[in-house]
């Protein structure tokens, strides 16, 4: 006890500098620790990337509306629609994840903060910069032109010689540095800081499926750093790991990139499944139907989707052992898949629903989800996708995969937990109208893909010719300028969001603290949460213990409400924690982040530079070594403290 | 009591299932309907449902039951998603038991996909190591990628009378009904063989040799698209299969046999053949071409291109399609007279080749004039660092006018 006293006493003595006090104004955002705003922050930039895939999005459909399209030149093109996979894949749908999961996990779990919170907050810096530096080669000679596969020898320096594929290799790298303390930091958040009696199996499932969703990125993203390395020093420094003159096997990068881009795909999909894991029960007031299932089925997709990356080679000659093995198990993991949706479904039977926009897009993602995953067993089959791989009707499993399952899913997260976060409640009404044009827009987008590829377009044309396009219903002049209308809609759609955000922030109702009978621990706050999240950390007796402290059964089997929401907050009040200890902001992050897209900039156009990135690295890492633990005058007490109640402290 | 109200309850469940599923038989036959004419409407060339050949008929007969259940299986998650959304709406109905789960249930409804996709699987395995035979292969064709066209190689062969390698680009020509294995490679990066209506796609990646197999039932011309990304131009990189009858599979060999025969002097074509060498056989090879001191030609692309290799021009005439076949050496007239004749009177049409009328001047003259205009290549001298200094693709060479005139009427004698 006496030395965390200490520990938590401010020594000013030792410190390089001292830590920031600031409340106010942007020095707030920019040095904070704390999870809620790192977690806006987060998806504020995640959002920004969206806009930017999602105009890319736009360009490629516009070139492809006609034949022959002339809007962008085969040079150009191929870099939109490299930047357009990366960007949503590594700039929107991760960080907007990663948002979510540092804003609601320590709620989710009754904690104060993460386990690291200075970590925290150069994860996001270096996502944040990673993003930046990618999309910086735009102005510096054009961009990634590989795809996001980039296979080799494809995005070798010699068919790849603009500095492209350099941004690319590098920010990617500065990003998975981000998605490595990220996923270490929540891994040991929700395994060590847990309130009193939450048991693994009485974690919301939303935190369930993002502590699957971190151990894969801790084993997944080590096998794209080394590729990505390889790549770099191929490029940078004239290696010859994917030179075949130099007896390289260009397909040792094809094996490094999809294992980790197999279970990359489930590091996108489940934080959506747990997102609408939490909305469906909520909105049918009724609880997930067979939670043990489908937390095992998330972590059995979390150790199968290790076993099925070949499934993106079948066409590469792997032999037929390798093809088949890799068949069986892709349709293994077709099971695990299936037990979600079953278990959605069989959540909303029997149950008493109610369809806010957060409830519209949690079934609009059974739905459409459901036709990227059956299509996705079509190429389970391997001698099918042998026919299908690389045309269009991959492109279209894919956006129904991604569109239909991760993005509504998201969207279901925000109308969702918009109150919570910003103390106003979204309009109900243009989320409705934000429902529809995204669900049109995105079924007429990616819906006539499916046609486009069995009639054989293949994926990354710059232009497709009226030579191939047949004739009759299936013609491919047809469908391709049906999906480019699409792509339109579905820009109004988000476009829409956007207007929801702006207007509810003007003008929005102010969210009741328990706008819609929410059953887990993240309601059990104030709208906003306060600083400490918690007055008192909740010890808790039930999976959906939130509920739970309101309603009972009675007699009769029924369920009965025995106290508010107001009446379950004011408990937690009353019995407030003495002397809560929160991590103070710190400068260190966003200096240590900042060194690494210098010196990554250093290694594309000259090694000085990159070892000035390095110099502030150091000094960045020696500044956060030797920081006073805490700021002064940071410690307080809630009202209404009592002496009873337990010492919190945290370290940043 | 309540063990019967439970069950009643199941069973009242499982009778409206019953209905929902009776509702939907229209709606299930009437996917099977438009699958059905799917597979019989006049679709793209490219189209995957119409297998041509026994190896993507083995597809075919696999993939389509699976389509088939998997419609059905979609279409239920959506009949019970809508019928939940209808009558579990909020009608003012109590809070519903908290139930957790049913086991029995859970595991029911895990086990049927299981079995399903266990059954999908034996006939996966199956197909697949059937496709991957290759001990009755009666005839082997060398096909090599490279940036943005294809190059096909006959090594010889006594039964089809190919007594010397034969080599050409752009349209693989086979005979029908023949187990034909295509050993691929590539010479700078990884592209990809597809014809669908033959089989699926194999990569050709280089240092390696992959293995595919092609087989045509019917005399005909198969489109084709390589499709691994292979950079600037992989829009642009299509390719044909056509399949003859052996008996004009065997003229196709004599043809390509036949002895180099200069153009007559004081022809344009004569004069034609002078630019030809002096701008051409850099790159470009025509088998027994040899210069007024009578020393063969040989062109020397490694020197100039970086994957080393240009297509070969010898009886250019005798295909339908130059520059990767991007581009129609046919007029739309005369192409769509070889594409869309029947198949008794395929061959004879193919082996026609290209006659002056059905020339299409246009695109050929516009590629001689201009080729990176024309295609997107890398054949601008001041991007060719990376390269040292080596085209890859074909450059403009600046030629006249008079030139292009002179060169069109030699290459109209490649027969």
């Amino acid at each position: 006890m006496a030395n965390i006293e200490n520990f938590a006493t401010p020594s000013s003595a030792m410190g390089a500098l001292k830590r920031p006090v600031v409340t106010k104004g942007w020095r707030e955002w920019v040095f904070t620790v704390d999870h809620k705003k790192l977690g806006i922050m987060y998806m504020a930039t995640a959002m920004f990337f969206f806009v930017v895939g999602g105009l890319e999005a736009v360009l490629i459909r516009l070139q492809l509306a006609l034949p022959n399209g002339k809007i962008l030149n085969a040079d150009l093109y191929n870099q939109m629609f490299t930047m357009h996979a990366t960007t949503m894949v590594f700039l929107f749908v991760m960080p907007m994840a990663a948002g979510f999961a540092n804003y609601f996990i320590p709620l989710q779990i009754g904690a104060r903060d993460v386990a690291f919170p200075r970590i925290n907050a150069f994860g996001f810096w270096a996502l944040l910069f990673g993003g930046l530096f990618i999309n910086l080669s735009w102005f510096l000679g054009g961009a990634a032109d590989g795809g996001w596969f980039m296979y080799a020898p494809n995005s070798g320096p010699i068919f790849s010689p603009s500095h492209g594929v350099d941004f690319w290799a590098l920010g990617l790298q500065i990003a998975g540095i981000a998605s490595l303390t990220g996923a270490i930091n929540l891994i040991v958040t929700i395994l060590n800081m847990r309130a009193p009696g939450m048991k693994l199996m009485r974690m919301p499932i939303f935190t369930w499926m993002i502590l699957v969703v971190q151990f894969l990125l801790a084993f997944a993203v080590p096998v794209i750093t080394v590729a990505l390395f390889l790549l770099s020093f191929q490029r940078n420094f004239g290696a010859t790991f994917f030179d075949v003159a130099a007896g390289a096997d260009p397909l040792l990068w094809q094996h490094l990139f999809w294992i980790f881009g197999h279970p990359e795909v489930y590091i996108l999909i489940l934080p959506s499944f747990g997102i609408i894991s939490e909305v469906l029960p909520v909105f049918s007031r009724k609880p997930l139907f067979g939670y043990p299932f489908v937390v095992f089925s998330g972590a059995a997709i979390g150790f199968v989707g290790w076993g099925v990356w070949a499934h993106h080679m079948f066409a590469s000659g792997l032999g037929p052992v390798s093809v088949a093995v890799f068949s069986i198990s892709t349709m293994a993991i077709a099971v695990p898949t299936g037990v979600k949706i079953v278990n959605w479904t069989l959540t909303l039977w029997g149950g008493k629903l109610w369809f806010t926009t957060a409830m519209k897009f949690a079934i609009g993602l059974i739905v459409l989800f459901t036709i990227g995953g059956l299509s996705g067993v079509t190429h389970s089959v391997a001698p099918s996708d042998t026919q299908q791989t690389d045309t269009y009707y991959i492109v279209a499993h894919f956006h129904y995969v991604l569109f239909g399952g991760a993005v509504l899913g998201l969207f279901s997260g925000f109308y969702y937990w918009w109150p919570k976060m910003f103390g106003k409640m979204l309009n109900e009404k243009l989320g409705t109208w934000n429902f529809w044009f995204m669900v049109i827009g995105m079924n007429l987008t990616f819906g006539p893909m499916h046609i486009l590829g069995l009639q054989g377009q293949p994926r990354r044309m710059y232009q497709w010719t009226e030579n191939r396009a047949g004739e009759g219903f299936f013609n491919l002049a047809f469908w391709n300028l049906i999906a480019s209308i699409g792509s339109l809609v579905l820009v109004v759609g988000v476009f829409l969001f956007l207007v929801n955000i702006f207007i509810t922030a003007r003008s929005g109702k102010v969210a009741p603290l328990d706008p819609w009978g929410a059953r887990s621990l993240e309601w059990m706050t104030s709208n906003p949460p306060k600083e400490h999240n918690f007055d008192s950390i909740p010890t808790v007796h039930h999976l959906d213990e939130f509920f739970h402290r309101k309603y009972a059964e009675d007699a009769n089997g029924q369920m009965q409400q025995i106290a508010t929401a107001e009446e379950v907050l004011k408990q937690l009040e009353d019995n407030a924690d003495a002397h809560i200890h929160m991590p103070s902001p710190s400068y260190w992050p966003i200096v240590i982040a900042f060194g690494l897209p210098v010196t990554c900039l250093g290694v594309i156009y000259s090694i000085p530079l990159a070892i000035f990135g390095g110099l502030i690295i150091l000094m960045g890492a020696f500044g956060w070594a030797l920081e006073p633990s805490t700021a002064p005058d940071t410690d307080f007490d809630p009202p209404s403290s009592s002496n009873t109640s337990k010492d919190v402290v945290h370290v940043g | 009591m309540n063990h019967i109200k439970n069950a009643s309850d199941a069973a009242s469940r499982v009778n409206m299932l019953t209905r929902v599923i009776g509702r939907l038989k229209p709606v299930i036959l009437g996917t099977a309907g438009t699958m059905f004419l799917a597979s019989c409407a006049t679709n793209a060339p490219q189209d995957t449902w119409q297998p041509k050949g026994p190896n993507a008929q083995k597809i075919d007969s696999l993939q389509k039951p699976v389509f088939a259940v998997a419609g059905i299986i979609g279409l239920i998650v959506a009949a019970a998603v809508t019928y939940s959304i209808i009558k579990f709406r909020d009608r003012g109905q109590p809070i519903p038991k908290q139930s957790h789960g049913n086991p029995a249930l859970e595991i029911t409804l895990t086990i049927i996909p299981a079995l399903i996709l266990a059954v999908v699987g034996v006939f996966t395995f199956r197909t697949v190591f059937d496709l991957n035979k290759t001990s009755d292969t009666q005839m082997i064709i060398n096909v090599t990628g490279q940036q943005w066209w294809w190059e096909y190689d006959y090594p010889a062969n006594n039964e089809y009378g190919i007594t010397q390698p034969i080599i050409t680009s752009g349209q693989l020509v086979i005979p029908v009904g023949t187990k034909v294995m295509l050993r691929e490679t590539s010479r700078d990066v990884i592209h990809s063989y597809w014809i669908p209506a033959l089989n699926g796609k194999r990569d050709a990646v280089p240092g390696r040799i992959t293995i595919n197999r092609i087989e045509a039932d019917e005399p005909g011309i198969y489109a084709g698209q390589c499709t691994e990304f292979c950079g600037l131009s992989h829009a642009n990189m299509r390719m044909e299969a056509v399949a003859l009858s052996k008996e004009d599979f065997a003229k196709w060999v004599a043809n390509q046999l036949k002895p180099y025969a200069a153009p007559a002097e004081g022809t344009l074509a004569k004069e034609g053949e002078t630019v030809f060498l002096n701008q051409c056989t850099r790159c470009h090879q025509v088998n027994g071409l040899t210069r007024a001191d009578g020393t063969p030609v040989i062109a020397a692309p490694d020197e100039n291109v970086w994957s080393g290799a240009v297509p070969n021009l010898s009886h250019l005439m005798s295909r339908n399609t130059f520059a990767g076949a991007m581009f129609d050496l046919l007029t739309p007239e005369c192409r769509n007279d070889v594409w869309k004749s029947d198949s008794a009177s395929f061959g004879a049409k193919y082996l026609a080749g290209v006659s002056e009328p059905c020339l299409n001047q246009t695109d050929l003259r516009g590629w001689l004039r201009n080729a990176p205009a024309k295609k997107p290549m890398y054949a601008n001298p001041a991007q060719l660092a990376a390269t040292g200094g080596k085209y890859r693709g074909m450059p403009n060479l600046g030629l006249s006018e008079s030139d292009i005139e002179k060169l069109v009427a030699y290459l109209l004698t490649l027969k």
